[in-house]
């Protein structure tokens, strides 16, 4: 965020502290010593002062990974736009959590050095990772109602996952291929996350905001089309 | 504390941008202090830009009048159009004397963190725009969402007006500028671009 004459406001994932803001003071000035280093998707090293109020003030930067390719590729770009978004709506101030940072860093790794990855397929894969992280990751094994392992039909936010025929009251049905994919998407890395048909992907989709609404209470832009 | 006239104008100045109270305080006392000329020119000028200023109907930088001066001067290339975020980027690039050509404000950059989609800049505009022009400088500004800014347009110019040439300004070192505080990208698109002597 733009601030003053040519300041920003900067808003920092860190494993240690969680989300942090900072202060990065002349950074829009074209000899800022900071360089184009503080602009978003940057991996870095930071040293920041804590004063007196909520605001760090950046002292010091430097680069763990640049990702430029990713930076050349817009829909590489908009996918790590959707993650980041996606890591700091979830996660609130000081709630630190070092497997989400090193998930956030997979992603951005992954889009620079295969920017075509870009999409439906490994932002839901992205999105699914971060639900496991906090704790709402949605029941894919068994009816989450009555933990039935066969004949599941069905995807239930209240609930908290698949559901079979007879629990299936409050459900969307949940194809096969939807099904298989969110447990791919779980079980493999980022870099195999698979791919699926639409119809599948808007399932998965669907299925993982009905979980957020419920348990998170928050609701994240659609991942597009693509 | 203060009289109620000097309270209004300390409260007035206050809300603007990197001015606290303090800082209020000394402007107001010093227009207290400065002569009634100098002070109602002041007045005059800020209800002049409210009142005259408008948006180019063509290319909406800042217009006294329904056009630009730049929109109003034949002698400007109508074939090179370049494409900035704000009307007060055009300012810098008109400072250089390189580009002769006209202007397209986009009115902002895409930021779908910030809720800022294609649809809320003038990219519809800038298409319907494309009659005679044979060349489009995307001059967003070297940032996060001027680059995918950029990359959006000239997607979308390539499918629409595929005889247009789409260019991006060069990134690079700053004259005057310590390599050693040259950030990675900015360091590697230098290298890239760099050019024989």
């Amino acid at each position: 965020m733009r601030y003053g004459e040519a300041d920003r406001i900067l808003h920092l994932y860190t494993p240690d502290r969680g989300r942090v803001s900072a202060i990065a003071k002349g950074v829009r000035k074209a000899k800022s010593r900071f360089g184009g280093r503080l602009e978003p998707f940057f991996q870095l090293n930071l040293v920041l002062y804590e004063g007196r109020s909520d605001l760090m003030t950046v002292t010091s930067v430097e680069t763990i990974a640049a990702y430029p390719r990713l930076r050349e590729d817009a829909a590489a770009l908009d996918g790590a736009a959707r993650a980041c978004e996606a890591v700091a709506r979830l996660f609130d101030d000081g709630e630190p959590h070092a497997g989400v940072y090193h998930l956030l860093a997979n992603e951005l790794a992954l889009l620079n050095r295969e920017p075509q990855r870009a999409g439906r397929a490994n932002s839901l894969a992205f999105r699914l990772k971060l639900l496991l992280a906090a704790g709402f990751a949605p029941h894919l094994a068994a009816c989450a109602s009555c933990g039935e392992r066969e004949h599941l039909v069905g995807f239930s936010g209240a609930a908290g996952g698949v559901v079979c025929g007879a629990c299936e009251a409050s459900a969307f049905p949940l194809a096969e291929e939807a099904h298989a994919f969110m447990v791919a998407a779980l079980g493999r890395p980022l870099a195999e996350t698979p791919e699926a048909p639409p119809l599948a992907l808007a399932q998965a989709e669907r299925a993982i905001t009905e979980t957020l609404e419920h348990h998170a209470h928050l609701r994240l832009r659609p991942v597009g089309t693509r | 504390m203060l009289a109620p006239p000097l309270q209004r104008l300390v409260t007035e100045l206050s809300k603007l941008p990197g001015i606290g109270n303090r800082t209020a305080q000394r402007l107001a006392f010093h227009m207290l202090r400065t002569s009634e000329q100098d002070a109602f020119a002041l007045a005059e000028a800020i209800r002049d830009v409210k009142l005259k200023i408008t948006l180019c109907e063509i290319c909406f930088n800042l217009a006294e009048g329904p056009r630009c001066t730049i929109c109003l001067d034949e002698r400007r290339d109508l074939s090179s159009l370049c494409v900035v975020e704000e009307a007060q980027d055009v300012i810098p690039i008109e400072r250089t004397h390189e580009f002769r050509g006209r202007y397209h404000v986009l009115g902002g950059a895409l930021s779908p963190i910030d809720g800022v989609e294609p649809e809320d800049l003038r990219l519809s505009q800038l298409y319907a725009r494309m009659d005679g022009v044979r060349e489009v400088v995307l001059a967003t500004n070297p940032t996060t969402t001027g680059e995918a800014t950029a990359l959006h347009i000239a997607a979308a110019l390539h499918e629409r007006a595929p005889d247009v040439a789409v260019t991006r300004l060069a990134s690079g070192l700053p004259v005057g500028g310590d390599l050693e505080y040259a950030d990675e990208v900015t360091l590697g698109r230098a290298f890239a671009g760099r050019r024989a002597l």
